[in-house]
């Protein structure tokens, strides 16, 4: 019996962000909103005509949730359970949610019993039938693939999320059925859906959220209690703006993000502690054990990353992280240009017909691409539906040849990850190998070839070792504890992007360099450019370009009271740190001249401040001030010396 | 996300700016996490840090070697399972919420250490500086008797030649 019941006019709660324009204007959590009380007033005020929940099958039980204030002292196994975080993996195609059961990670099965959901969320008339937005995690009808690909239904929100309508990725969505809009000024893409024969705008965080909230309402009911806690997992290649995007969608969905693991250390993870039970039966003891280096490529339908990691004695420190836009998607994509070599025209006005004929060639292709992981040769026959029929045959090698830059950039991953990490082919112990892409048979030899391998490692699901490493790191980032010691484990964290400040000339001084374990703290001297300067802009970027231009600006401030003094002599002392939960703070101010002491209090400021897509700023900055406010480092020998 | 971020600036400060003696600003040295922190919080997280650290190192300890628990002649297995070890010991993620802000220090203090004694230039650089301070130490401290069990008498030296007067521990790992 489906029992949720659409809820109107009801303001969500848990949901606290800064307004912001765009606010969700739809969400809304049900039985749950008595256990999450409000933190604060600050709340979003949601429209009424559009709210969702999702419909959901109930368990047989009457859904129950017990409030915070109602735990007793004496149940403590129970509370410990009540805060654990569960491990969410939103795939670009699919996603999986799984729990730390108490003895083992579990992957939580949709009413379709399925462990990984296609990830959706379709937008139906609300108004005539009462439909209202839901996803594929949970809804009582399985839409077709053909469906979901009429305009209705918005995904791909993992490709889209946090980028500019410059970005060629958002370019490269707009042969997607539904509607993305770009003009190409820096600002947030316009994406909609098609309700009742009008596109109707929508942001991909709130499509996301709509996708989380049937996740957690899913998860609440099979476990029985409320939801509040998760570690999503996330491509290496999301930058500050990107992973805030996600945070705030969880926001809107009621789930605080304990952490948010880049995915091949969530594999990290799970390959720490199967080395550690194999060594345990092994010597039967908690030995350290020798340490195992292990390459981890994932690459599913949006993203593909690689990670090298050093593990022992339960521990797995990530030694290097690359990652790069690039999945199924664009192998997708080279693959219908081969097949169609006007696709593109083809969606140009889009008309309705046009869409679906796409939505059909789009579905052939993809199911050629899966079976040519596993024969030579396939068979494409698909009648377009204007007339049109598509009969042809896809051979491997052809194949192979239209996604050869594919490749080439999977090879140059590898290849520089391997030299972050200065490793070479040989030190190498395990080749591992998840997401959806990893199957096809081109891609497994070149990541074989290029470690030297004959064989991957076994013993890990490709589609499901992130989320369940995702969910590891949730019990043990809850505090969880087993006593058979399978929960004694840890992944160190890498920084995948270095974090640096502005200097004189527009030249990026990096601070934290990519690949530094976290947490980390690290700090440097600069010095004023202009003579009694006694104010300085501290402009703080991530990325790994020379030039500020190239990277992603997170904010700025200004620090003053720098004391009077020719150029060059005055110090800026600039210190950066990130916490174990992956949180920016940078702290800086002016030094008294030829003394280690402030000269007036430091600020600190946690970062991003910035909104994507506010990369103008830094435009608007050097217009507005020139280099008045430049700092520029100081010669290496006055830094603060290092342990060479 | 969660975190007491009133810690963060109190060390920022302390690290950065507090006047010598340096023995408060690096690593090698701090009688206790606590000088480095203010004291609404203090009380709690040096407790809770300085019982991590007895478990661990003496509490005068001051070379890398004795933040993490080995002999100067550890070899670089040693050194690693150590590290191994006191990660699992201090990593923020997996010890208890309270004193993430602390754990998250002993653990940039251990990981600093171990960057520099797990290669093999840095710690040769390493080894030859602390071997100087010890006949530094030698020459100028002989009458003061050092109260650390290190058989090298290493734990007391307090500054390097080679350092500068910018020391702190989070340089000493890039």
């Amino acid at each position: 019996m489906p029992l949720w019941v659409p809820v109107r006019s009801q303001v969500a709660p848990a949901a606290c962000l800064s307004p912001s324009p765009e606010a969700p204007r739809a969400l809304s959590l049900f039985s749950s909103s008595s256990v999450f009380p409000l933190p604060n007033s600050q709340c979003l005020v949601w429209r009424t005509d559009l709210l969702v929940i999702s419909s959901f099958r109930m368990a047989e039980q009457p859904y129950m949730v017990a409030s915070d204030s109602e735990t007793t002292g004496d149940d403590k196994s129970q509370s410990a359970f009540h805060d654990l975080a569960i491990g969410i993996e939103v795939g670009t195609s699919k996603c999986s949610i799984a729990v730390w059961n108490g003895a083992q990670v579990e992957l939580l099965r949709n009413t379709r019993k399925q462990k990984a959901m296609r990830s959706y969320v379709m937008f139906k008339d609300d108004t005539s039938t009462g439909e209202v937005p839901s996803g594929g995690a949970s809804n009582k009808t399985a839409y077709e693939e053909k469906e979901i690909l009429s305009g209705s239904a918005i995904f791909n929100m993992k490709r889209l999320i946090g980028r500019a309508d410059t970005d060629p990725i958002v370019h490269a969505s707009k042969n997607l059925p539904f509607v993305v809009q770009t003009l190409d000024i820096g600002v947030k893409p316009f994406i909609a859906a098609l309700v009742n024969n009008v596109w109707r705008s929508t942001t991909p965080e709130e499509v996301l959220a709509i996708f989380l909230v049937e996740l957690k309402t899913m998860a609440e009911v099979q476990l029985k209690r409320p939801i509040r806690n998760v570690v999503l997992t996330i491509p290496v290649s999301f930058n500050r703006f990107q992973q805030i995007r996600v945070e705030r969608a969880c926001t809107m969905a009621g789930l605080h993000v304990l952490r948010l693991m880049p995915e091949p250390t969530a594999v990290a993870l799970l390959y720490a502690q199967q080395q550690q039970q194999q060594q345990q039966s092994l010597h039967g003891s908690m030995g350290s054990g020798c340490e195992k280096v292990a390459l981890i490529f994932n690459m599913g339908a949006g993203y593909c990353d690689v990670a090298t990691t050093a593990t022992a004695g339960g521990v797995s420190q990530i030694k290097a992280m690359q990652g790069c836009t690039l999945g199924g998607e664009d192998i997708l994509k080279n693959v219908l240009y081969h097949l169609l070599p006007n696709f593109d025209s083809l969606y140009s006005n889009r008309d309705m017909n046009k869409i679906r004929s796409m939505g059909l060639l789009r579905i052939a292709a993809q199911d050629a691409i899966h079976r040519l992981s596993t024969q030579s040769s396939v068979q494409i026959n698909v009648d377009l539906g204007d007339g049109t029929k598509m009969q042809r045959v896809l051979h491997q090698s052809e194949f192979e040849e239209v996604n050869r830059n594919v490749f080439e950039i999977c090879e140059k991953l590898i290849k520089l990850c391997l030299a972050d990490s200065k490793l070479a082919a040989e030190d190498i112990n395990d080749v591992i190998l998840v997401g959806g892409c990893s199957r096809i048979p081109k891609i497994r030899s070149l990541v074989l070839g290029l470690c030297k391998k004959e064989k991957e490692y076994e013993g890990m699901d490709a589609l499901e070792a992130a989320v369940t490493g995702a969910a590891l790191e949730g019990a043990v980032a809850s505090g969880i504890t087993d006593p058979s010691g399978s929960l004694d484990m840890l992944t160190i964290q890498a920084t995948p992007l270095s974090l640096g400040i502005r200097v004189h000339g527009g030249g990026f001084v990096p601070i934290i360099q990519r690949n530094t374990a976290i947490p980390a703290r690290k700090s440097m001297i600069f010095t004023t450019t202009q003579d009694g300067q006694t104010e300085a802009l501290i402009v703080v970027y991530e990325g790994e370009g020379k030039m500020v231009e190239e990277n992603h600006l997170m904010g700025y401030f200004k620090v003053t009271a720098i004391p009077l003094a020719p150029k060059g002599t005055a110090e800026i002392s600039v210190c950066m740190d990130i916490d174990a939960a992956n949180t920016l703070r940078v702290f800086a101010g002016a030094m008294m001249l030829g003394t280690d002491r402030a000269n007036s209090p430091f600020f600190e400021v946690r970062m991003p401040t910035l909104d994507d897509a506010h990369g103008w700023c830094a435009q608007a900055l050097v217009k507005t001030h020139g280099s008045a406010l430049d700092l520029t480092t100081i010669p290496k020998e006055l830094q603060p010396q290092k342990v060479q | 996300m969660s975190q007491p971020s009133s810690l963060a600036s109190s060390q920022f400060l302390g690290l950065r700016v507090t006047p010598p003696p340096r023995s408060s600003a690096a690593s090698v040295s701090p009688p206790s996490p606590s000088t480095l922190r203010c004291s609404g919080v203090s009380a709690a997280y040096a407790g809770a840090a300085e019982r991590a650290r007895a478990a661990s190192t003496s509490p005068s300890s001051s070379t890398l070697y004795d933040t993490l628990g080995v002999s100067p002649g550890a070899s670089g297995q040693d050194i690693k399972t150590s590290y191994r070890r006191l990660a699992l010991e201090c990593h923020p993620d997996v010890v208890a919420t309270g004193r993430r802000g602390a754990s998250a220090d002993e653990f940039m203090r251990v990981h600093a250490a171990y960057a520099t004694l797990s290669d093999p230039v840095k710690r040769a650089n390493y080894d030859r500086e602390l071997t100087a301070a010890a006949a530094i130490l030698v020459h100028h401290r002989r009458p003061e008797p050092a109260p650390s069990p290190s058989p090298l008498a290493y734990a007391r030296c307090t500054s390097y030649p080679g350092y500068g007067r910018r020391t702190w521990e989070t340089d000493q790992c890039w």
